[in-house]
């Protein structure tokens, strides 16, 4: 995905919010957008997720399915969670079991039955992270994804992001908390006065395996791994 | 696209909002056909029922597009595959909702508010005119809608003091160059209706066609 001479303001007399910018997102690439507030980071990722279309300058190769989860998500709507992943699984073309898996995934099963209305901030984020990764996405989205979030999930976002980046998806990441600093070969984009930054990370290739194991060898070969400085994560 | 457009009519009448045009309909139905409409003159009662009926179309509309939060339109915008597809869901969304309002329009007065049931001409003429009439309002609407007027208030007035000024411009000679309301109303009333029929459909179509333009140009900068 290539942004080639981007610019983009709202309106015709309006100030330019993102200016002349060029960049370059590979596949399987992983970006941490950061800038002060109201520099333009929601604004060039609405951009980059083909929401608004640049005001001069154009975005090639875009990958078809784009996964977004906004800063905040919107509880105001009339849906259970369950009800809310089924629509969006609908509307996505994809079963309605990825919400349910996914909802597992991140501990907030128990939440499928609540009114969205019902949800507090880190559970509201939750859905929203979920019904971005319905679909595999090959440009993943995310706005402020670790604000209001438990500890449990702020530990596996980043297992989510590396897993989508070893699929071959790109992840770009708005993150004023710098919870992506240690991330490993993340890139940086820097948004100052309408420009975009980008500073490259060395980002080593990596890929999920399985790994199957009798249940009662399974804490004493996680504890091996981990020693051995890989990530681990136990699917049920 | 239509899922999406099912999603859109599965919250707006989950949240209740559809019943606002819905009490708005059923009581310009009961001024309408408060006392029954004699034979000879239901063509007439329809041309008043789709003119007025405007601004419960737009109204509806109005609620149907503002349904959603911001933050889902652009949600629904990367679900769907893209801006377009949300605002064309939005829009098919919002014409599903005001077809079915005006065939409550055309359907009721059949079952009680004419004295007999007219001929089959003249429904036909009543659909067109509703047809008309929620093409207006629904362009109305859109215009009208959260993402181009974020001022509720501002949003109201242009709604309400938008279709007062169609209605008085086309009182006036120009009448016929805008939505021609008055001119069908009355042209039904002296039983002219087909002669000026095929302009009042351009006319209109041409009208809530710029409108829809007009929204979908507007949506490219305010998702």
């Amino acid at each position: 995905m290539r942004l080639s001479d981007v610019s983009f303001r709202y309106s015709r007399r309006g100030p330019w919010i993102i200016q002349e910018v060029e960049l370059a997102l590979g596949a399987g690439s992983v970006v941490e957008v950061t800038g002060r507030n109201g520099a333009g980071k929601s604004t060039l990722l609405r951009l980059l997720a083909g929401i608004v279309p640049p005001t001069r300058g154009s975005i090639a190769d875009r990958p078809p399915v784009v996964g977004y989860a906004p800063d905040v998500f919107p509880v105001d709507q009339p849906f259970t969670v369950s009800a809310y992943l089924a629509q969006m699984s609908r509307i996505r073309g994809v079963p309605a079991a990825s919400g349910t898996a996914l909802a597992e995934r991140l501990n907030a099963s128990h939440l499928l039955g609540q009114p969205l209305g019902d949800l507090s901030k880190g559970s509201a984020q939750k859905v929203g992270l979920i019904q971005s990764l319905l679909a595999p996405p090959g440009l993943l989205i995310l706005d402020e994804p670790f604000s209001g979030l438990d500890e449990q999930t702020r530990t596996e976002l980043p297992e989510i992001i590396e897993e989508v980046a070893s699929a071959g998806g790109a992840v770009v990441v708005s993150d004023h908390q710098n919870q992506l600093r240690s991330f490993p070969g993340a890139d940086h984009w820097l948004v100052e006065d309408g420009a975009v930054v980008a500073r490259d990370g060395e980002r080593a290739r990596r890929t999920v395996i399985e790994v199957i194991v009798d249940a009662d060898e399974a804490d004493e070969v996680e504890q091996k791994l981990r020693a051995d400085g890989y990530t681990t994560r136990r699917a049920t | 696209m239509i899922r999406l457009m099912r999603f859109k009519l599965a919250a707006y009448a989950r949240s209740h909002r559809l019943l606002q045009p819905v009490i708005g309909l059923f009581t310009m139905m009961l001024i309408f056909y408060s006392s029954v409409i004699p034979d000879g003159k239901q063509l007439t009662s329809y041309a008043d029922s789709a003119g007025l009926l405007i601004v419960v179309f737009a109204w509806a509309a109005r609620g149907l597009l503002d349904t959603e939060p911001a933050a889902q339109r652009l949600i629904s915008m990367t679900a769907a595959g893209g801006p377009r597809r949300e605002i064309g869901a939005g829009l098919l969304a919002a014409l599903t909702v005001n077809i079915g309002l005006a065939a409550i329009a055309i359907t009721l007065p059949l079952i009680h508010g004419f004295a007999s049931v007219p001929p089959a001409g003249d429904i036909a003429r009543g659909v067109v005119l509703h047809l008309l009439g929620l093409g207006a309002g629904t362009a109305l609407g859109a215009l009208t809608s959260k993402p181009i007027m974020p001022s509720p208030a501002t949003s109201m007035l242009v709604l309400f003091g938008g279709y007062v000024m169609l209605l008085l411009i086309s009182l006036t000679p120009i009448g016929s160059f805008t939505v021609p309301v008055m001119p069908w109303m009355r042209a039904a009333n002296a039983g002219t209706l087909d002669e000026i029929l095929l302009p009042v459909t351009a006319a209109t179509l041409l009208w809530s066609t710029a409108g829809a333009l007009a929204y979908i140009r507007l949506r490219r900068t305010r998702p």
